[in-house]
């Protein structure tokens, strides 16, 4: 509460359309809120506010402030209504869809939290830094909630880069990283201290400093080794490292443990392609289809394992599964372009070389967050 | 820690952690709307009235189900919003007392004790950013000079300021509360997490290493209380069972600095041998290195330090004041200078400062440095 005043931002109002006539009060009831709310009167302020609002249903500048209030104190649910309000009136109403997916957040009403986060980074994410970092966080959170783990650590994984290891971060990356779907509210106590080390090994990774995220990781393994997930995360964490070998050793410990591990067959499968024994892949590759077979990166290794080996064919009958499951991957359209091109299918070829030069730069960053994540839950892509 | 007995203190020092509202009668004269009828008005009255009886009859459901109707009646009721929090606490209803509480905060901003039931209560929804945020502003307004109300909201904090990985805050909050005459036992845990670093609250102890926790915590205790013996003899016992865990060998290993510096010293590499990147045991042990004037050793720590992080304030004081003491006096001013920058309020770095600036003869940079001292020793200074 004392911190989130930080968030209040600005908008720009255009005129209101006023349905019905102003009533004669209408004005002098507007002026004293906002007189009251720059004071910092706020009880007043949210009295004169929703006295102005009622009197003229149509002012989105009254339900802006009213809702900012109210969340400024905290109070989500009763920003909430506000907020909507204001949606629905305002012509640029984007930044309140952040807010209304915050509140919806805290009022634990995640699917409609998660789709005016999206709503709102369809809008390109408009707000100022302090409003970027909360909602992009919480958004993180969500998404790790739902179990798209990927997604969720590419949100955090800029938060981090931008902030550093501050604690929540690194929890939430831990969360993501462990493959854990809960919020840092509500996932078991006892699993706090893996989260934490596995947050920050992951951060240190992130950061290229890898003895250090070695250090962590080697905690995380000696203690909490035999849990699903442990060795995948090591895995991954040893792949960003391009130590392709040791990688692989963990994926196959991890499926000691969790023997239906797609993600773990999927990396290791992955890894022995990068590795350049695409034979060694094709196994893993396939079992991992099979048991995720709306995995469009399973689909994607699988695809790429067979184009390696000269199966090209099949190959393109894969990387097409992978393209319809994440049509925005440069990755795919790369891998899906060769594989036309080794079958003399030039149109095609070129149809989507010229997809991955459009795509291939939109991977690593932020910006394309609606593309990202516009598809439903559910549906897969490569990570 | 159990929440009823901190909850009727409060709810009997009403009167003195919320003085603007103490004097309010129930509800007789408590505002109405201008547009709430009169009617209302009327039943807001035998409503209010009767949840405070039932209350005093410790008829706590009836209470719960009569402020309630109150409250929607006149949701701004700052006796119905805190009593009803109070009671609804006890019945660990904390998500509904959150939500009563930051309405009564946002009536009553000065309220102390409303921050603190605000900010336990998102503590126990887990909410621990904003709880830590709301019980450190609770400490700021104060509690009045409820003894018992003050203990519990310092746990509250200390927990939390150890699990933001604030160590040493937490632990000198801990510290003054077991001087203050807090149970030793309640403290272990807490204790134990700050001086072995670890950014947990004792329920996210792993089982299997509690012990470790607790002897850490007995042993800085003791420490605390002039009982180096008992201190020691937990701390070996907590090296020799646990010796391998991070954090270990550097508690030791600082509290053997200073009574046998040589076994400190040894300590210390074993925890570096233990945690590589444990910055705060390189640097202490830098720091130590230096004071035995073995200076190549200590610069070689140091500047793997500012090496790793290199806005690490410490690093580059340790580095500063071992440049200076080896003769490298530009180099060592240089270093002091970026440890101000990052740190500007650490009188240490101002006093290495003065004597460099002095020893290179720069006199207007030394002045400075002195006035700057003498500022940050003003009472005042934040």
């Amino acid at each position: 509460m004392l911190a989130t005043a930080l968030l209040l931002l600005s908008v720009s109002f255009a005129n209101p359309a006023v349905a019905d006539a102003p009533p004669a009060s209408f004005e002098s009831i507007a002026k004293e809120a906002d007189q009251a709310r720059q004071a910092d009167r706020l009880s007043d302020a949210i009295d004169l506010y929703s006295k102005a609002v009622r009197l003229r249903p149509a002012w989105a500048e009254g339900w802006w402030w009213l809702g900012s209030i109210f969340y400024e104190q905290d109070r989500f649910s009763e920003a909430e209504k506000p907020f909507k309000r204001f949606i629905v009136l305002s012509p640029k109403p984007a930044p309140a869809y952040a807010f209304l997916a915050l509140c919806e957040y805290e009022t634990q009403d995640y699917s409609r939290a998660l789709l005016h986060f999206q709503l709102w980074a369809k809008a390109g994410s408009p707000g100022n830094d302090a409003l970027l970092d909360v909602a992009t966080y919480r958004w993180a959170l969500l998404l790790t909630r739902e179990g798209r783990f990927n997604e969720a650590l590419l949100l955090l994984a800029a938060k981090a880069q931008k902030l550093g290891a501050t604690p929540s971060l690194t929890e939430a990356i831990g969360l993501s990283s462990l493959r854990m779907a809960f919020l840092p509210e509500d996932y078991p106590q006892e699993r706090r201290e893996a989260a934490w080390l596995a947050g920050m090994a992951a951060f240190y990774c992130l950061k290229s400093d890898f003895p250090r995220s070695d250090e962590f990781a080697g905690r995380l393994l000696r203690h909490y080794g035999q849990e699903p997930n442990v060795h995948y995360f090591r895995g991954t964490l040893l792949r960003l490292q391009q130590k392709l070998d040791p990688a692989a050793e963990e994926f196959q410990k991890e499926l000691q443990i969790s023997p239906r591990h797609a993600p773990a067959l999927t990396e290791l499968a992955a890894s022995r392609v990068e590795a350049g024994r695409p034979a060694e892949a094709l196994t893993p590759a396939r079992r991992a289809v099979a048991l995720d077979p709306k995995s469009a990166r399973a689909h994607y290794i699988l695809g790429w394992a067979l184009l390696e080996t000269g199966s090209y064919q099949e190959s393109a009958h894969e990387l097409e599964i992978a393209k319809g499951l994440a049509p925005e991957s440069s990755r795919v359209r790369f891998a899906l372009s060769n594989a036309y091109k080794r079958l003399a299918r030039q149109q095609d070829y070129k149809r989507e070389h010229a997809a991955f030069l459009a795509l291939k730069d939109k991977d690593n960053v932020l910006a394309p967050l609606e593309d990202k994540l516009r598809a439903p839950r559910g549906t897969g892509r490569p990570e | 820690m159990t929440a009823p007995n901190i909850l009727v203190l409060m709810a009997c020092f009403w009167a003195f952690v919320v003085p603007s509202v103490a004097g309010l009668p129930d509800a007789a004269s408590t505002p109405q709307k201008p547009a709430a009828a009169s009617r209302d008005t009327s039943k807001f009255a035998g409503l209010s009235e009767a949840a405070g009886k039932a209350r005093e009859e410790n008829r706590d459901d009836d209470a719960i189900r009569l402020y309630r109707e109150a409250l929607k009646l006149e949701p701004a009721w700052k006796q119905g919003l805190w009593f009803l929090g109070i009671l609804l606490y006890d019945k660990e209803q904390y998500p509904e007392v959150r939500d009563l509480m930051r309405r009564f905060v946002a009536e009553e901003p000065e309220a102390g004790a409303g921050w603190a039931l605000l900010g336990m209560s998102e503590f126990q929804t887990r909410e621990y950013p904003r709880a830590l945020d709301h019980l450190q502003h609770a400490r700021t307004l104060g509690l009045g000079d409820r003894k018992e109300m003050a203990q519990t909201l310092f746990y509250y904090v200390s927990v939390l300021l150890t699990r933001f990985e604030q160590y040493d805050d937490a632990m000198a909050l801990l510290m003054g509360m077991r001087k203050s005459g807090s149970s030793g036992d309640l403290l272990t845990e807490p204790v134990g997490l700050a001086a072995l670093r670890y950014p947990l609250l004792p329920a996210e102890i792993p089982p299997d290493r509690k012990e470790m926790f607790r002897m850490a915590g007995q042993a800085a205790l003791a420490d605390e209380a002039q009982k180096p013996d008992e201190a020691e003899r937990l701390l070996l016992a907590m090296t020799t069972t646990y010796p391998n865990e991070p954090g270990v060998h550097f508690l030791y290993g600082v509290f053997l600095l200073n009574i046998r510096p040589a076994d400190g010293i040894k300590e210390l590499e074993r925890e570096l041998e233990a945690a590589p990147y444990n910055l705060t045991a390189k640097l202490r042990l830098a720091d130590e290195y230096l004071k035995e004037q073995q200076f190549d050793e200590a610069l070689r720590l140091a500047q793997e330090v500012v090496g790793v992080e290199p806005d690490n304030a410490s690093g580059f004081l340790v580095l500063g004041e071992t440049l200076v003491a080896k003769g490298d006096l530009n180099r060592g001013i240089e270093a002091l200078e970026t440890s101000r920058k990052l740190r500007p309020a650490t009188v240490r770095t101002h006093w290495d400062l003065l004597r460099a600036y002095t020893s290179a003869g720069r006199v207007e940079d030394a002045k400075r440095e002195k006035e700057e001292i003498e500022k940050l020793r003003r009472p005042d200074t934040p």
